[in-house]
């Protein structure tokens, strides 16, 4: 085939420089002869410039020719912008990555669209060439984010003013912000990538490993950005709903999803429930969180129903004493497993919805309106979505699409006598009459579930029985012992080692404090406590001071079993204290002001008064003087009785046992924090009402060895000593609570107020290392300790965060004589209020 | 409403009435036995204690139990304040003269009432003190400042009311006190008996509703630990059942009646809110 003369002319001038680019040319040629010969010339010439620049930059550039020829149906506009990139050197890979987008270019945004898209990339390449690169290499559907043009100006709107103000450049965050776009929009990408540029000024690695989203903080800053109803910040409404409607407690923890992973879910693992950072709203949640919370009450991860569908299903039964996994269940089901998994979601997830239905009225009128509110997701889900509301009118007994047969077999799972296993039965059933089409894809089978519906069983989980009585409708009254107990055995076995392992911790700390002889004393007044230490040495007895104990088991005192030592705290820290006092400034404010406009404000007693509860003899006789005189004096005859303060004392006696050192369960430090603050806050108050009070902590370990920690006594002034005392509070061993009890109460000795009360503030119940695994015993003497403080005329009162005290603080302290917070946040508020509401 | 004795609106009348043979009966729906424990220890001269959360019926039970026994009924309503004077009495001047004014509780011991401590635990405990020679077979008052004692009238009844609330940890009774009386407890009416209760104090609340009220107030009951100071009681379902008889929606009326007045914290509204909607979707 012969060539006209000036193409001719321009390979040969190409073959000068590099004979495969010619050749290659060559190849591509016929495509773009048909645009005319000074087209095909012009087109050479740039191939020409381009190897002269960079052979590999021309290789691209005429590889990717023809596809981009046949996509745009021209040839000068993207040859002359391919030219463009001969202004930079070390330009292929972005020549490379620029020609290989270009005909999806062309496709998603029309002719003037890739030019405008060619021109900001070429922009940038004349800034910084890796981010040009970076810019092209991006797929051009995922760049505009579906918006066409308007998206990638958007996105590019961003970088210039980060460029402007921060010099930052695109390459460093153009992947993370194009997922932060689709999961936030646009509007998110600045705030976001300004805080990535604080970060990378602090350092490199941690900022760009923000960028790629793979760090906490910037995943934090995401999820907080995120918009819909945050069931973590929630928790205590959802576990109060749980609790009203089910009558149980179970935890709710945090998931670890991120916003990659699609639509959120609660998911469960047969003992707790676990809540993503984010869900749509309120009544989603509230449906999810029922629905979840039903599944685990009306026997989803019930053992003797997950042992009959293994059975069925001719599979070997799992251990069930090890976590489960359902997956073999569906396993067999080959290519069809998504398809039979959504289907016996479907018929399982209506089981419980019906069963949650008996506990909570209206339950599934409201998720069947809030199903068809959400909208029918496209298919193939939407059929899955579809045939899970006609499920729900058919429970409801409104018409539906449902064929009889379907009818018949839903029917079944709708008795409260229905386990997971005749979902199942059902599930296998229907499979082979449900038209339901095929589905292949995860991110599609998620938007089959209804608002509220999760797939069952996502992750492996720990059997838990069916509550019995949650079968009979109402669920009031004892239930689900058995779990519990077993439930309970496995936290003991837990803290119990985390216990262990702190033993060792503070017993190698003691050895080290016996040695170095002062320890880590360090800080305000350690050479006044090194004196009391060594004059309590000389004092008593190394063995404290004995007290008895009451064992249930034989019904009796036993003399001088546990033996207190005094001590005080080693560690202090005043600027925690300070923090804290920062942190509850206004808390504080706010205490104070509702203190002072309680604080009686007239002591003395008022004479002369108009009215009042006896009459002032001395005024009483004047004015009868007065009157009989002749005068019309005020009949002021009256005296008042003198306001008296209260004669209160109070002790509050913190638990200081090792699971004080917990973290809290959302994040932002321990529980330790937050029974600093409230012993803070509490002092503060004190000092405010002018009650006498002492504040005192203690641990134990074993019977002859419990502290107890004098950390203000009741004539000691609020000094920044004890502050800073109160700021270094930590934990350490067990929790011997009525030999603590029965001190405290020997400390009022000596005290003259007539009311005396011993608050309390603990995290858990009374145990120690040699209670052998008994806990009645701790419980019955606890609960004497109680009995004997009374009888001398101290209240104990107990403030608990343990949420499970319900269990077991009503033996020991009776009705009305403690109090379960159930958000450990509210901790420091709550202590001063209570003491107040108590001498109320 | 009936009030055991038919009274004028708006017109002073005196402490001490007696309900005439006339007056109609002040509704009352017995949960137990608690009227003839009531009625044998009148007949015995025993003091009686009513213990039972706010707004279980403890008041409306003695308004019944006054007309019962065609006695006058004296209600105190103790506070911190409260002294011994303001039950006994003490002397006024007049003219040139003190005169001596008797208090509720010596009218009560003088004319054969029933004298109806509420919240005993709320008085100062001194005051409480008048009232030991009066709990036991002594049955006498002694009226200190004017030096005499009175022997209390054959009807005199004694009856105290005590809320057994995590507040009186402080001010419990003391045991000497709280010895001398028949205690009577009272918990919220079983779901049956509130229905009635509602429907009987709300002429034309429907069935359904009521049901329906009452099983929102049973799990609103449920909160009680963690939180609550009161839990829904007898008297808020019925506030909000005279609510929606004056026209409110449903979830309007409970939550007038039965969300804002009981907390202010948002979680607890948020689940007070979320076990009405629940009912009455």
């Amino acid at each position: 085939m012969s060539q006209p003369a000036a193409i001719e002319e321009a390979l040969a001038a190409l073959r000068a420089l590099s004979v495969d680019a010619a050749r290659a040319a060559a190849a591509v040629i016929p495509a773009i002869a048909r645009h005319g010969e000074a087209v095909t010339a012009s087109w050479l010439q740039a191939a020409r410039k381009l190897s002269a620049h960079d052979r590999d930059s021309a290789r691209a550039f005429i590889e990717g020719s023809a596809a981009a020829e046949s996509a745009s149906e021209e040839v000068l506009p993207w040859t002359e912008q391919a030219a463009t990139f001969t202004r930079w050197p070390g330009c292929a890979r972005a020549v490379e990555a620029f020609m290989r987008e270009l005909p999806a270019a062309y496709a998603a945004l029309g002719h003037a669209g890739e030019r405008r898209w060619a021109e900001l990339g070429l922009r940038w390449c004349e800034r910084h060439l890796d981010s040009g690169r970076a810019y092209f290499a991006v797929p051009v559907r995922e760049l505009s984010g579906r918006q066409g043009v308007a998206g990638i100006e958007q996105i590019l709107d961003c970088a210039e003013e980060l460029y402007e103000s921060r010099h930052l450049m695109l390459v460093s965050y153009l992947q993370g912000a194009l997922r932060v776009r689709n999961l936030l929009g646009a509007q998110a990408v600045t705030p976001w990538a300004m805080r990535g540029s604080d970060i990378m000024q602090a350092g490199r690695a941690r900022g760009e490993a923000y960028f790629r989203l793979e760090s906490e903080e910037s995943l934090r800053l995401l999820l907080d950005s995120l918009p819909g109803f945050r069931p973590v910040e929630r928790s205590r409404l959802l576990s109060l709903l749980v609790e009203v409607w089910f009558g149980e407690t179970i935890e709710l923890k945090e998931s670890a999803w991120t916003p990659e992973k699609g639509r959120p879910f609660i998911e469960c693992d047969g003992q707790s429930l676990m809540l993503p950072p984010v869900l749509t709203d309120q009544d989603e949640t509230v449906l999810a969180i029922l629905h979840s919370a039903g599944s685990m009450i009306h026997g989803s991860y019930d053992p003797d129903d997950v042992r009959r569908m293994f059975e069925l299903s001719g599979l070997p039964v799992p251990n069930l004493g090890d976590p489960i996994s359902m997956d073999p269940l569906f396993a067999r089901f080959g290519d069809d497993a998504q398809r039979f998994k959504l289907l016996f979601d479907l018929v399982e997830d209506l089981r419980v919805d019906a069963a949650v239905g008996r506990n909570v009225p209206n339950h599934l009128k409201r998720m069947l309106r809030a199903g068809e509110a959400l909208g029918v997701p496209p298919d193939p889900a939407g059929s899955y979505y579809r045939y899970a509301l006609d499920s729900l009118r058919l429970a409801l007994g409104q018409p539906n699409e449902l064929s009889a047969e379907e009818q018949a077999l839903l029917a079944s799972v709708l008795s409260p006598q229905a386990g997971i296993a005749v979902a199942f039965e059902v599930a296998l059933k229907l499979f082979s009459i449900a038209h339901l089409p095929e589905i292949d894809s995860r991110e599609a089978a998620v938007l089959a579930y209804l608002p509220g519906r999760s797939p069952n069983a996502s992750r492996a989980f720990q059997p838990r029985e069916r509550s019995t009585d949650a079968q009979s409708g109402e669920s009031e009254g004892e239930q689900g012992e058995g779990d519990q107990d077993q439930q309970e055995a496995g936290d003991q076995e837990q803290s119990e080692s985390a216990e262990g392992q702190s033993e060792r911790e503070e017993s190698s700390e003691t050895d080290e404090q016996q040695a170095t002889g002062t320890g880590t004393t360090t800080g305000v007044g350690s050479s006044r406590r090194r004196a009391e230490e060594q004059a309590g040495k000389g004092g008593s007895s190394d063995k404290g001071i004995p007290y008895p104990e009451w064992d249930y088991r034989e019904q009796r005192l036993k003399r001088n079993w546990a033996w207190v030592q005094e001590k005080k705290l080693a560690e202090s820290n005043l600027g925690e204290a300070r923090r804290l006092e920062q942190e509850y400034a206004i808390a504080l404010k706010k205490l104070k002001q509702a203190l002072q406009s309680q604080k009686p404000t007239r002591l003395a007693p008022r004479r002369r008064q108009f009215e009042g509860e006896d009459i002032d003899l001395e005024a009483a006789i004047s004015y009868v003087t007065e009157r009989e005189a002749g005068m019309s004096p005020e009949a002021t005859v009256y005296r008042r009785r003198e306001l008296k303060q209260r004669e209160v004392s109070v002790i509050l006696l913190a638990d200081l046992s090792t699971s004080i050192m917990q973290l809290l369960p959302e994040g932002r430090g321990r529980l330790v924090d937050r029974v600093r603050a409230g012993i803070l806050l509490f002092a503060e108050s004190l000092e405010m009402v002018g009650d006498s009070y002492a504040i005192a902590g203690f641990c134990s370990k074993y019977r002859d060895n419990v502290a107890y920690y004098r950390i203000k006594d009741f004539d000691e002034p609020w000094s920044i000593e004890v502050k800073a005392q109160v700021g270094g509070l930590s934990g350490r061993l067990a929790t011997r609570m009525g030999t603590a009890i029965r001190h405290a109460t020997a400390c009022f000795n000596g005290v003259s107020s007539r009311r005396r009360l011993l608050l309390l503030v603990s995290d858990g119940r009374p145990e120690d290392y040699d209670d052998g695994g008994d806990r009645r015993y701790l419980h019955e003497d606890t609960r004497m300790a109680v009995k004997e403080a009374v009888a001398r005329g101290v209240h104990p009162y107990c403030i608990t965060v343990d949420t499970l005290a319900n269990e077991y603080l009503p033996q020991i302290f009776g009705r009305g004589h403690y109090l379960v917070l159930d958000h450990i946040n509210s901790l420091p508020r709550r202590l001063p209020e209570i003491y107040l509401k108590l001498r109320r | 409403m009936n009030n055991g004795v038919n009274r004028q609106r708006g017109v002073e009348h005196d402490i001490v009435q007696r309900p005439g043979s006339t007056d109609a009966a002040p509704y009352y729906e017995p949960q137990g036995n608690e009227v003839g424990v009531f009625e044998a220890a009148a007949r015995r001269k025993l003091p009686v204690m009513l213990k039972g959360p706010t707004g279980c019926g403890k008041t409306r039970f003695l308004e019944y139990m006054a007309w019962r026994l065609k006695r006058p009924l004296v209600t105190v309503s103790c506070h911190e304040d409260l002294t011994s004077s303001d039950l006994v009495g003490r002397f006024l001047l007049e003219g040139n003269e003190t005169v001596w004014q008797d208090g509720p509780l010596t009218r009560s011991v003088k004319a054969g009432a029933i004298c109806y401590l509420d919240e005993i635990v709320e008085a100062r405990t001194d005051s409480t003190v008048v009232i030991h020679s009066l709990t036991d077979h002594r049955r006498q008052l002694t009226l200190e400042k004017k030096g005499v004692e009175i022997d209390a009238h054959d009807e005199f009844l004694l009856v105290i009311s005590y809320n057994p609330g995590y507040q009186t940890v402080l001010k419990d009774l003391k045991p000497s006190t709280k010895q001398r009386f028949v205690g009577i407890n009272f918990d919220f009416p079983t779901p049956e008996i509130e229905r009635k209760i509602i429907m009987n104090e709300v002429p034309g609340v429907s069935l359904e509703l009521a049901t329906k009220l009452v099983a929102t107030g049973g799990k609103a009951r449920g909160l009680k630990d963690h939180g609550l100071d009161e839990v829904t009681s007898t008297r808020a379902l019925v506030y909000a059942a005279n609510l929606m008889i004056a026209g409110l929606q449903p979830v309007e009326a409970c939550r007038a009646a039965m969300v804002n007045p009981m907390t202010d914290d948002i979680e607890l509204s948020a689940a007070l809110s979320e076990i009405i909607s629940a009912h009455f979707e």
